[in-house]
């Protein structure tokens, strides 16, 4: 049986009077790509940030792996690897100093530290340049750097906040292959993206929130029949969804569904 | 491609020890710091060494004082002063502190990949203070553990001594930094995420300024040698300096003292006490610490403080545009492809930009606190000794100083692009235009804080109205001037620096605009002479014997000033004529020769250099 991996159950964020994430409820199961979706300000990274423990919830609970984040967040996070929109890093070391780090936080042993550093530095092109300090990297490396980092640690869960954002078509192409193999050997991937296209050819389901609150969540071959554009594509889905108040009474439907 | 991965894991790895988590965030603390010391450049060292030299000769100027006065005191007296000098180290350790503080626990860009690792937050934080602990510890050095150690020399105490003012100075470095901690927590519940890097700005401009104050007081000292005695004023203020004694810095001393009059139990006994005070509330501080930021950083997140409740009157029809766009676009690009607007327009538009960076940027009024602060200490210096000179001599470095503040303010004006600096390029804007917004933002406030201070000051000294009438527009013109120059130099020459977006123009510009702007109130002194005469030059200039040109540098400048000094024995109407023809004349060639440079350049486009610790880019 496949097992959850991630798992909220009414969650919800405010700030002040302020809901910006309403009662989510999700799952993720082992070998699962999931596409989160949704327009600017919905809530996406507020909930990403709320499953890895950057941001506690006013109510409601996440699980990664069967481990609360709230309770047990040492455990969880030892199993899950996240991949931030904008990649904070340390400009005073060099990408392998960088990985090595990760390595030691993560408890890698040093041997295998050091041949899996190589080879996710030879995966994503960055031996040539691995011992130069991240402060002269470009906005892609250093999103390379950060990639390889989430990789290093065997992750079980992996959530990436746009993650394609400053990579070439090469790399976004290597992204995409990594994170089906990733849900091939058992992995559950979470990832949070704008463009559509990815989320269609990629994801086994997506969610997509708007204004803190879900509003559909399936397959996209489920959500093209549930809203009956049998032949449309995703972004056409996505756009009337979360569109203007006409769609109240289509969203409202597919909640009840 | 084959991409060969590792299975996910199947159970989480072994948790580790909190030391062991501890020396490993340590380790890449110095790894980190130790990167950025290997990056400076040499020249950087240098600039340590010369301030390390100045820091030096500060402190042996003010032992040479302190000490001094301190071998002829009571021991009670001494005391006293320990206490004064270690309440000064621990409020110089709260200052630099809470600095670091907010540098190393909010400003700090790895807090997100740290509480993401499977380490316990209370390691994170542990590193973290201790970072804090170790950036305070150069003031400690400076006012807690040397001054015990200069005292054992100067009593010649045993070597016991030297145990106890180890203890105090651990203790007092210990509280510095956890009141320092305390107080950075109540400044990150005041100031907003997004306002972090202004906080900091004005904290380390704050700094400054105390550590300028602190340079006057070798000045202070010697300027009322005579007049200032320690040790009588020590003794007056007896009573009030008691109350010390209840206070750990008081502790510090009395623990010295007794180690001195060779009571070592006693003294280790107020040592003790002082080390396990300063203990207790570095981990108090470090356990609130952890609290606090837990709520500030996971609770409110970067959103907590800056989102606001959305408007609960907005029109459903303007929330969501109806979906057919082909009428907005035909609305907007109906039949003309653009509106024809004056210049001014684009001009104010620029210089408003500008005028509300300073507004809402607290870092920039700084810039404009400084000419404040001087002018008190020059105000300082006249309420002190006035006379006619100092009164003329305090208009003048007025004067001065606003020509060379202006020229300052304008050499930052193409800097504060930023990295925005393609937008000014690419708007059809480039020359007059985007040079005039520019003129406008880098003189109005200057204008406004000088010539109210140049007013006020000379209403304060009693000068006259028609000098104040003649002063005012003569101040607009030259800070005009002043800042035509300043912009010239600033669209050539420069840069940002994230880190420090404060500086904005190459170091070696600067001093070159400042040498521009000394040869252009000379060129236009030699016009104000012709103009208003000054009676004791007039007297020299007549007695002056002939100069004939024999040859050389030297006697090419005696020739020329002998040839410039003629026009003030003319007759009055000539004289007057060469004074507006040479000032008028003068300031108009200074004044629109820039601007058309700057023009230029505006319209061949400009770069904003960006640095980025030693490594440049662009």
């Amino acid at each position: 049986m496949e097992k959850v991996l991630i798992k909220t159950n009414q969650l919800q964020k405010r700030y002040g009077s302020v809901q910006v994430v309403k009662g989510l409820n999700l799952e993720v199961k082992s070998g699962e790509i999931f596409g989160f979706l949704g327009p600017n300000g919905a809530g996406k990274t507020t909930t990403i940030k709320m499953l890895t423990g950057l941001l506690e919830p006013s109510e409601g609970e996440a699980f990664i792996c069967g481990y609360d984040i709230r309770k047990q967040p040492a455990e969880a996070k030892a199993l899950m690897a996240y991949v931030p929109d904008q990649p904070k890093l340390y400009n005073k070391l060099s990408a392998r100093e960088f990985l090595h780090l990760i390595c030691a936080l993560y408890r890698v042993p040093k041997d295998i530290a050091r041949e899996r550093s190589e080879q996710l530095l030879s995966l994503f092109g960055l031996q040539d340049r691995a011992d130069e300090l991240l402060e002269g990297y470009s906005h892609g490396m250093r999103q390379k750097v950060v990639l390889a980092s989430a990789l290093i640690h065997q992750p079980q869960v992996i959530l990436l906040d746009e993650p394609t954002v400053g990579l070439d078509p090469a790399s976004a192409r290597l992204l995409k292959d990594i994170l089906q193999e990733m849900a091939r050997q058992g992995a559950a991937v979470f990832i949070s993206t704008h463009i559509l296209e990815i989320a269609e050819r990629m994801c086994d389901r997506v969610a997509i929130l708007k204004d803190g609150q879900l509003i559909a969540q399936g397959s996209p071959e489920e959500l093209r029949r549930k809203t009956g554009h049998g032949g449309e594509s995703l972004e056409d889905i996505f756009l009337e969804l979360t569109g203007g108040q006409e769609n109240a009474e289509l969203i409202k439907s597919l909640e009840e569904e | 491609m084959k991409i060969v991965l590792p299975p996910p894991l199947a159970n989480p790895p072994q948790r580790q020890s909190f030391t062991s988590d501890f020396i490993l965030l340590l380790k890449n603390e110095v790894r980190v710091a130790w990167n950025t010391i290997r990056q400076r450049p040499v020249k950087t060292f240098i600039g340590v060494v010369i301030l390390l030299l100045l820091a030096i000769s500060l402190i042996g100027s003010l032992g040479y004082f302190a000490y001094g006065a301190l071998k002829t005191m009571p021991l009670q007296i001494v005391q006293m002063f320990l206490s004064l000098l270690f309440l000064g180290g621990l409020t110089g350790q709260i200052f630099f502190g809470v600095t670091a503080a907010f540098a190393a626990l909010y400003m700090s860009d790895d807090l997100e990949l740290l509480f993401m690792a499977p380490v316990p937050l209370k390691v994170v934080f542990a590193v973290k203070s201790l970072s804090v602990l170790v950036s305070n510890f150069l003031i400690a050095l400076l006012f807690v553990f040397l001054p015990g150690i200069f005292f054992g020399i100067l009593f010649h105490a045993g070597a016991t001594f030297y145990i106890l003012s180890v203890l105090v100075g651990c203790g007092l470095w210990i509280t510095g930094t956890a009141i320092a901690e305390l107080i950075n927590l109540l400044v990150m519940r005041v100031v907003p995420p997004h306002r972090s890097k202004e906080a900091i700005g004005f904290i380390g401009a704050l700094t400054g300024i105390l550590i300028a104050l602190l340079f006057q007081l070798p000045g202070l000292l010697a300027g009322s040698r005579g007049k200032l005695n320690l040790a009588d004023w020590l003794s007056g203020q007896e009573q009030s300096l008691r109350i010390m004694d209840i206070f750990p810095w008081g502790w510090g001393s009395l623990a010295l003292m007794k180690g001195i009059s060779g009571n070592f139990l006693t003294g280790l006994g107020w040592s003790l006490l002082l080390l396990v005070v300063g203990v207790f509330l570095f981990m108090g501080a470090f356990v609130l610490l952890e609290r606090g930021f837990r709520f500030i950083t996971l609770k409110e997140g970067e959103g907590g403080r800056r989102r606001k409740p959305r408007s609960q009157t907005v029109n459903s029809d303007k929330k969501h545009p109806p979906k057919n766009l082909s009428y907005i676009f035909s609305d907007i690009f109906s039949d003309q492809t653009a509106y024809p607007a004056s210049l001014w327009s684009g001009a104010w538009a620029v210089a408003r930009k500008d005028l509300l960076s300073f507004k809402r940027d607290a870092r920039e009024w700084f810039s404009f606190l400084i000419p404040l602060i001087l002018m008190a200490f020059f105000a300082g210096q006249y309420l002190l000794s006035p006379s006619v000179s100092s009164r003329s001599s305090l208009i003048t470095v007025l004067i001065m100083y606003t020509v060379m503040f202006s020229g300052n303010m304008a050499l930052g004006a193409f800097g504060r692009e930023g990295e925005s600096d393609w937008l000014l390029n690419s708007v059809p804007l480039a020359g007059w235009p985007v040079v005039w917004g520019k003129l406008l933002s880098a003189v109005l406030p200057t204008l406004i804080l000088m010539e109210a201070l140049l007013v006020g000051t000379a209403f304060a000294l009693g000068i006259s109205l028609n000098v104040i009438i003649i002063l005012v527009p003569s101040v607009v013109l030259l800070s005009m001037g002043s800042s035509a120059i300043g912009l010239y130099y600033s669209i050539n020459n420069c840069r940002y620096n994230p880190d420090r977006p404060q500086v904005r123009i190459s170091p070696g510009a600067s001093l070159v605009m400042y040498v521009v702007n000394l040869l252009f109130l000379l060129f236009l002194a030699f016009g104000l002479c012709y103009l208003f005469p000054p009676a004791e030059l007039v007297s020299i200039v007549k007695n002056l014997p002939p100069a004939a040109f024999k040859g050389g540098f030297r006697s090419g400048i005696v020739y020329g000033l002998y040839y410039l000094s003629r026009p003030l024995l003319w007759p009055a109407p000539w004289r007057t004529l060469v004074g507006i023809m040479m000032a008028g004349g003068g300031w108009s060639l200074i004044f629109f020769g820039f601007m058309a440079a700057t023009v230029r350049q505006s319209k061949k486009g400009f770069r904003v250099e960006l640095v980025t610790g030693v490594k440049k880019r662009r």
